[in-house]
């Protein structure tokens, strides 16, 4: 679980990235009767076991997905998108490692959380969906930082 | 009855100011109305639920603010909020917040200092800040709890050499070392939780005398 695959990233640098941006892309969300990622009781209810695998999950489900799906015209919300996934790049080099070495292993439960979040990114229309995902990285960067605080920078 | 929507210009700066979990619901009244006897009405959105929900306590009130803390308790959720402004017949077009996420954006006030001086060192006991409570004789939970990363930034201040410095510490317990005996010393603590910024209001600042020094005394003799 956590200790097997620690991520040393900055995790402040990250939220700050967001938070720069989380007014204009929330704004531009107008379907607040639908949650992505935000249907917590999924992800806080993760076990240690399993935090490598939901972590590699959701950074594929983010750079997939979301970024690829998302267009974005402010050169300066586009500027911060990309230091995030260039952040979530990285995480996901280490994360691989630590499954090639066999310990991101991805339970039953694990494996039911992403599909519920690809679930929910399915109900809507892809851009859609993308700017909601977008407009709920701090639920997904807050998750990391609580499960990775000792592999944090 | 209904009013006429639109007429009215919208309430401004609608906001949570949240501390340990108090989530207050605050705005200005609309420009140009001022000295005019307008009413506000609030609604609360939990993000992801289907509908608006209404807060009677904060129906057709007169203050700018309203107390949120109750239906916004579940810090784990997202919520929105909006008010209107009402007088007589007609009313402004509804005002709402960005999205608010508690467990990220609640200030974590300052925690309980006590000190107790020797010769050359300070004890400090910390006794970390409460969450908000709905009842006075609910159960304290200490915000120590929602964030097990709680640390706090001790600043200390040498009245006499106006020299200061500060340290993070993760528990509750400090003791300051290496200090002038018959020295007033201050004291402010920050609590802080790794994380995106958030506001932080420090501890009323505190100041004690280490005792004199007691070998220096007997000398004297």
């Amino acid at each position: 679980g956590l200790r097997r695959c620690p991520i040393s990233m900055d995790m402040r640098h990250l939220q700050e990235s967001f938070q720069d941006i989380q007014r204009a892309i929330q704004a531009n969300d107008t379907f607040q009767n639908i949650t992505i990622l935000s249907a917590l009781d999924s992800l806080q209810g993760i076990k240690p076991l399993d935090v490598c695998c939901v972590t590699r999950s959701l950074l594929a489900f983010y750079m997939d997905r979301v970024f690829k799906d998302h267009q974005e015209p402010d050169p300066h919300i586009l500027r911060r998108i990309s230091s995030i996934a260039n952040s979530f790049l990285y995480m996901q080099k280490t994360v691989q490692q630590c499954q090639v070495q066999g310990r991101c292993h991805c339970r039953e439960e694990a494996t039911n959380v992403t599909q519920i979040i690809h679930n929910n990114y399915n109900q809507l229309e892809a851009r859609v969906a993308a700017v909601k995902s977008l407009g709920e990285l701090n639920v997904f960067l807050a998750w990391i930082s609580e499960n990775y605080q000792d592999g944090s920078a | 009855v209904p009013c006429v929507s639109g007429d009215l210009p919208k309430p401004t700066d609608v906001t949570f100011l949240s501390i340990n979990m108090k989530n207050v619901l605050q705005w200005n009244p609309p420009e140009g109305l001022h000295g005019v006897d307008v009413t506000y009405t609030v609604q609360y959105f939990i993000y992801g639920q289907k509908k608006w929900l209404n807060k009677p306590e904060c129906r057709n009130i007169n203050r700018t603010f309203c107390d949120l803390s109750a239906e916004t308790s579940d810090y784990e959720h997202q919520y929105y909020a909006k008010v209107k402004a009402i007088w007589e017949t007609n009313c402004s077009k509804w005002a709402e917040t960005g999205r608010f996420y508690p467990f990220l954006e609640t200030q974590i006030g300052p925690p309980g200092v006590a000190l107790t001086p020797d010769e050359k060192s300070i004890s400090i006991v910390l006794t970390a800040p409460e969450k908000w409570k709905k009842n006075p004789e609910d159960r304290a939970v200490s915000m120590q709890q929602i964030y097990s990363n709680l640390k706090y930034n001790v600043s200390v201040y040498n009245t006499k050499s106006k020299r200061m410095w500060s340290q993070y510490v993760t528990n509750h317990t400090l003791v300051l070392t290496w200090l002038e005996p018959a020295t007033l010393y201050c004291v402010r603590v920050v609590s802080f939780v790794p994380g995106p910024p958030r506001p932080a209001k420090p501890s009323e600042k505190q100041c004690i005398s280490t005792l004199q020094d007691q070998t220096s005394a007997l000398k004297v003799k």
